[in-house]
């Protein structure tokens, strides 16, 4: 009753909101692997940034893949200099990476997010330990999806001020007198995450 | 062969060369000036709103093919071959030398002086910051004399560098804003006003950081000067019979078998401290078999900068990190050696830093850290605490065995050798290092007494020379120079080197600014005899 009752809450969370709200090309990610990761952001990006938040951090982790080019020069460096280039979009793995995630969650019993927290903690465990994820990358690299999407949130501006819980803007426009003073914290519910896996 | 006949032909197109030909077209209107670059023009300022977006997302170079594949030095420190220049996306860091700089032989037995009055050299500063509309507080340092005050005032120091302002004066050292070239609170020089986007180092996208890209834009427009971009001088043309310069021999990217003859009746070259000597070896002939301007032996020789010293630090107070990451604290008490006392010579700077505080994705014992568990370590070592980056740019006086020399492994799609920059200290200089490194550990831990701070790991030096310099020095004496101090070569009269490559020694903060200074020095002269 209570698994039913939390896929109806979803159902009807999905309704709401759609699941592909930044256009991908075909090859990248169905709505189906869209559903399963909008389904593990709720566990692993912060609770403090609500449901509408970690959407919203899926939709910018999405729009960055796919606006991800290929061979591009990164920046050379100063000091000792070399010419590296983007290399392959790191998104072809992910639906793979989704759909055996997906499947692992099914073999115990239920969706990923539905799963209990030591459940879910185990199988991305197990993930990151078989593509040789050991820290969050600097950008997402393609060896896990789920790595990807942490490190494309928790490396933001944006998780930055979550982090000190003041509105920092790190990269972002900003008036000098603005940043003279003490940072304003942010609203409330920012500043108090309740751990939510255990 | 097309030829291209001026009155001035600028090969490089810096900085230096920006600067020297503003002044130059405000002294002699009419000049007819040509400036010859081997990188292409990147005038799309309307698109470095993205290209800083990118930047920061994707780690995307903003310069669009500012390089050339076949024509990269070893040793150098930029990649960068485009008008504009390393400026293009340099900090904006606009430090004075100071006069110990230019008296170094005389005052401490040292290296060598400079060929020209600290006065003189004032005066040049005062009009490299106004054209570089510097923003900047007097020095706390009395001998930090000025004869004019700074166009603008210093940027504002955010919270953080507020709180590491009053950490680190603690020491008893004086600190105060990095003067920076940008504009702070309000558009200038068609550039606009600082939004503190803070990627000044790579790319800004309101323009408020200098670049010289805008001073092209503005001399071409005003039909001051004559852009030839994407197009590269393989070599200077002497006179039959006499020592003067009367061409250059220029070859366009989408024509390389094609020979453009650049004929002028003075040369100026702005490449900067590796391809200006690059291009006098080049340009050997019977007469000079050792290159242009080198009877002395010395192109290429004495190329200089300064190493540095790094370290973090840990302290106490709270900071939050990404208010100002490229905004920094200077300090000159250590710009001046007192008499009897071991020779020691560095500025001293402070930036705020993030160092080990980035998320993590395991705890220190190995467990995942999913959401909010991740969020909640990282904040148990983000907000204790601050993290402090420090630096030094300490004395570096090069041996004249530390050379720019033509690497015959290395060849450009012409079989033009490349060059390759092999700094060296010189005797008295690599004696020091030890006790340089340990003076400049001291002064880091004086500063992290305060606040029960303590230095991360053990300061390290640098890996390269950052400021680089040298290679065509000036001197009054041409057995031991290659150019008088306005940057006119010894050996042919209508041939001048301008900006880093004349400079004897790379002093102990930011070169820029000086680079300009001499220059705009240059461009006086040159205005005298044009």
């Amino acid at each position: 009753m209570k698994r039913r009752h939390a896929l109806k809450t979803l159902a009807t969370a999905a309704a709401a909101l759609p699941l592909l709200r930044v256009p991908l090309e075909a090859q990248q990610l169905s709505s189906d692997h869209v559903f399963v990761l909008r389904d593990v952001a709720a566990t692993v990006l912060p609770s403090a940034i609500g449901r509408k938040g970690q959407d919203e951090a899926v939709d910018d982790f999405l729009r960055w893949i796919r606006d991800y080019k290929e061979g591009v020069p990164l920046s050379h460096g100063y000091g000792e200099p070399r010419l590296v280039k983007t290399g392959p979009s790191p998104a072809p793995g992910y639906a793979d990476q989704l759909a055996s995630l997906q499947a692992a969650a099914k073999a115990r019993g239920s969706r990923f997010g539905a799963l209990p927290p030591a459940d879910r903690r185990a199988l991305l465990d197990e993930a990151f330990k078989a593509a040789d994820v050991r820290a969050l990358p600097g950008r997402p690299d393609g060896k896990h999806v789920v790595a990807d999407l942490m490190a494309h949130y928790f490396r933001s501006s944006a998780a930055n001020d979550l982090c000190y819980n003041a509105r920092i803007g790190r990269n972002t426009y900003r008036a000098i007198r603005v940043t003279t003073v003490r940072p304003q914290p942010l609203a409330a519910p920012a500043a108090g995450p309740k751990p939510q896996v255990r | 062969m097309p030829v291209h006949e001026s009155d001035v032909c600028v090969i490089g197109g810096g900085i230096t060369a920006a600067m020297l030909i503003e002044r130059l077209a405000e002294l002699k209107p009419g000049l007819r000036i040509t400036a010859v670059e081997a990188g292409r023009s990147i005038f799309d300022r309307e698109n470095r709103g993205t290209y800083h977006r990118r930047a920061i997302e994707y780690g995307e170079h903003p310069w669009h093919d500012d390089y050339i594949d076949d024509q990269q030095a070893k040793g150098m420190i930029s990649m960068t071959m485009a008008v504009g220049g390393q400026a293009l996306h340099w900090g904006g860091a606009c430090n004075r030398f100071s006069e110990e700089d230019l008296r170094l032989k005389s005052m401490y037995g040292l290296a060598s002086d400079w060929p020209l009055e600290w006065n003189e050299l004032e005066t040049y500063y005062v009009d490299a910051e106004r054209r570089l509309h510097v923003a900047g507080d007097p020095s706390p340092y009395q001998e930090d004399r000025r004869s004019a005050p700074y166009p603008q005032p210093a940027m504002p120091l955010s919270y953080n560098l507020q709180v590491l302002k009053n950490w680190a004066e603690q020491s008893g050292m004086k600190f105060s804003p990095l003067p920076l070239s940008r504009n702070i609170d309000k558009p200038h020089g068609g550039r606009g006003a600082c939004g503190l986007y803070d990627t000044c180092g790579d790319v800004c996208p309101t323009g408020a950081r200098y670049s010289p890209d805008y001073t092209y834009q503005q001399l071409i427009a005003a039909n001051k000067v004559t852009l030839h971009d994407r197009m590269l001088v393989r070599k200077l043309v002497l006179a039959d019979g006499n020592d003067a310069i009367v061409g250059a021999h220029g070859y366009h990217q989408d024509r390389p078998n094609e020979v453009t003859e650049y004929r002028a009746r003075w040369f100026v070259l702005a490449s900067g401290q590796c391809w200006s000597p690059h291009l006098l070896l080049l340009s050997a002939t019977s007469r000079f078999p050792n290159g242009l301007a080198n009877r002395s032996g010395l192109v290429g020789r004495y190329m200089n900068g300064h190493k540095f010293i790094s370290a973090q630090a840990m302290i106490d107070e709270e900071t939050f990190p990404g208010q100002n990451m490229t905004h920094s604290l200077i300090s000159r008490e250590y710009f001046r050696c007192a008499a009897g006392k071991p020779f020691v010579r560095h500025d001293t700077r402070v930036w705020e830093s993030a160092a080990g505080k980035e998320p993590r994705l395991r705890s220190g014992d190995g467990r995942l850290l999913l959401g909010d568990e991740l969020l909640t370590e990282w904040r148990s070592r983000a907000l204790k605490g601050s993290s402090v980056r420090l630096r030094a740019y300490y004395d570096s006086h090069p041996s004249a065995d530390s050379r720019l020399t033509l690497d015959p492994s290395s060849k450009n799609r012409y079989g033009d050798p490349m060059p390759k920059i092999e700094r060296q200290l010189d005797a008295a200089a690599l004696a020091r290092e030890g006790a340089t490194m340990d003076h400049v550990t001291a002064v880091f831990e004086r500063m992290t007494r305060a606040s029960s701070g303590r230095l991360v790991s053990k300061p390290v030096n640098s890996s390269y020379w950052d400021h680089p310099a040298g290679g065509c020095r000036m001197g009054a004496d041409p057995a031991t120079s290659v150019c008088d101090s306005y940057g006119r070569t010894h050996d042919h009269e209508n041939l001048f080197v301008i900006g880093a490559p004349t400079l004897p020694t790379g002093g102990v903060t930011n070169g820029t600014l000086t680079f300009v200074a001499v220059s705009l020095r240059s461009a006086d002269r040159l205005a005298q005899l044009t």
